[in-house]
């Protein structure tokens, strides 16, 4: 009898016990984490600017993000401090190129110092961010008959100079003074490679001897970048 | 004459009731220490978890698009078996995010690790988070 009061009281005991709980956290890693934080932070920044949006949105953000590794006293008093980028062809932490000869950036560019203070020591990590989608169109036509043209155009997308994948490519070309988009009338085809190079194909009738065309591109991580050429006859 | 067989009872009982005392005392008294190392290393697995879902910037979107099934299904693939989590967020004002719990199953009754996470969304809205995650090793 008394064994099995003993088994119930343990049980019980175990069952209803208050939950230890330790917190633990490495350095290391939370440094990796506001790292990682901090990429994500330009990232956005870029995509929101890159595609309409407040340039100064970049440093606000910013200032969210080192607000909330200031509030962290896991370690110590930790602070993270930004700079923007102001140094050609850099002008808010962004640099935003659509030229005329085929290649297209969208890029920004961001210093931070990590400072970890404690009663006894202080440690700087400085980082810098450096996110960059740029884009590279080369093209050719060929006159079928009278206006008809036939285009292609070669559009390789970079994410930090390696190749990346497109989520949307919008392609133009100018006729007669205005800009238009090519569709199916054109028989246009896109031809993914899957390597970040893509091949688009289409007929437009232009009246002109030369043809311009435009490449916009929207990357995976929604940074929008755009090039333009002027296509070269074969 | 005195009944011996009622007074061995009696010891017996007096015994019974001496022994479930010290039962319930000890673990007040002298409370059991977590294990330091195994913790340390169960922390570790559940930050390397959550960096590995933060790398490409997956952990902040989920969150912007409140997509707590993907999270805990991420989380479930991540940790290894045996490993129970319960995941809060919260906003920079450290107001809750998540309207729905994040756990594979309960952490009451067990001795829980837990690690906190700093992470920013990368889509056009940039938000910026901070994640708890309570862990515990089951059976």
């Amino acid at each position: 009898m008394a064994s099995l009061l003993l088994a119930s009281q343990m049980y019980i005991f175990e069952v209803g016990k208050i939950t230890t709980e330790t917190e633990l956290n490495s350095l290391e890693n939370f440094v990796l984490a506001v790292k990682l934080g901090s990429k994500h932070v330009v990232i956005g920044s870029l995509a929101n600017a890159s595609n309409g949006g407040q340039i100064s949105s970049f440093s606000l953000n910013l200032q969210k993000w080192s607000s909330l590794i200031s509030s962290q006293f896991q370690f110590g008093k930790s602070s993270l401090y930004h700079a923007l980028c102001e140094t050609a062809p850099y002008s808010s932490g962004f640099w935003m190129y659509q030229g005329a000869n085929g290649y297209g950036v969208s890029s920004a560019y961001a210093n931070f110092t990590y400072r970890l203070s404690d009663w006894e020591v202080t440690i700087d990590q400085n980082y810098f961010v450096n996110i960059t989608t740029a884009v590279i169109i080369e093209s050719t036509f060929q006159t079928i008959r009278a206006n008809e043209k036939q285009i292609n155009i070669t559009i390789n997308v970079l994410n930090e100079m390696g190749p990346a994948l497109a989520k949307q490519i919008k392609v133009y070309y100018e006729s007669s003074g205005g800009w238009l988009i090519p569709d199916e009338t054109n028989n246009y085809t896109i031809l993914d490679y899957g390597t970040g190079s893509y091949l688009v194909s289409f007929v437009a009738d232009i009246p002109s001897s030369s043809v311009a065309v435009s490449a916009q591109v929207i990357d995976q991580r929604e940074i929008y970048a755009q090039a333009n050429v002027t296509s070269t006859q074969i | 004459m005195f009944d011996q067989k009622g007074e061995i009872r009696i010891i017996e009982a007096f015994l019974a009731i001496a022994v479930m005392f010290v039962v319930v005392l000890i673990p007040i008294t002298w409370p059991s220490s977590p294990d330091l190392t195994q913790s340390k290393d169960l922390a570790d697995i559940g930050t390397q978890a959550l960096i590995t879902l933060d790398v490409n910037g997956t952990l902040g979107n989920l969150i912007a698009q409140k997509n707590w099934t993907s999270i805990k299904q991420s989380l479930d693939i991540l940790l290894p078996l045996g490993v129970s989590f319960n995941l809060t967020i919260y906003d920079e004002n450290l107001r809750t995010v998540n309207d729905q719990t994040i756990q594979n199953s309960n952490l009451l009754g067990s001795e829980v690790v837990s690690v906190q996470y700093a992470c920013a969304s990368q889509n056009l809205d940039v938000k910026t988070y901070i994640l708890r995650m309570q862990m515990a090793e089951i059976g």
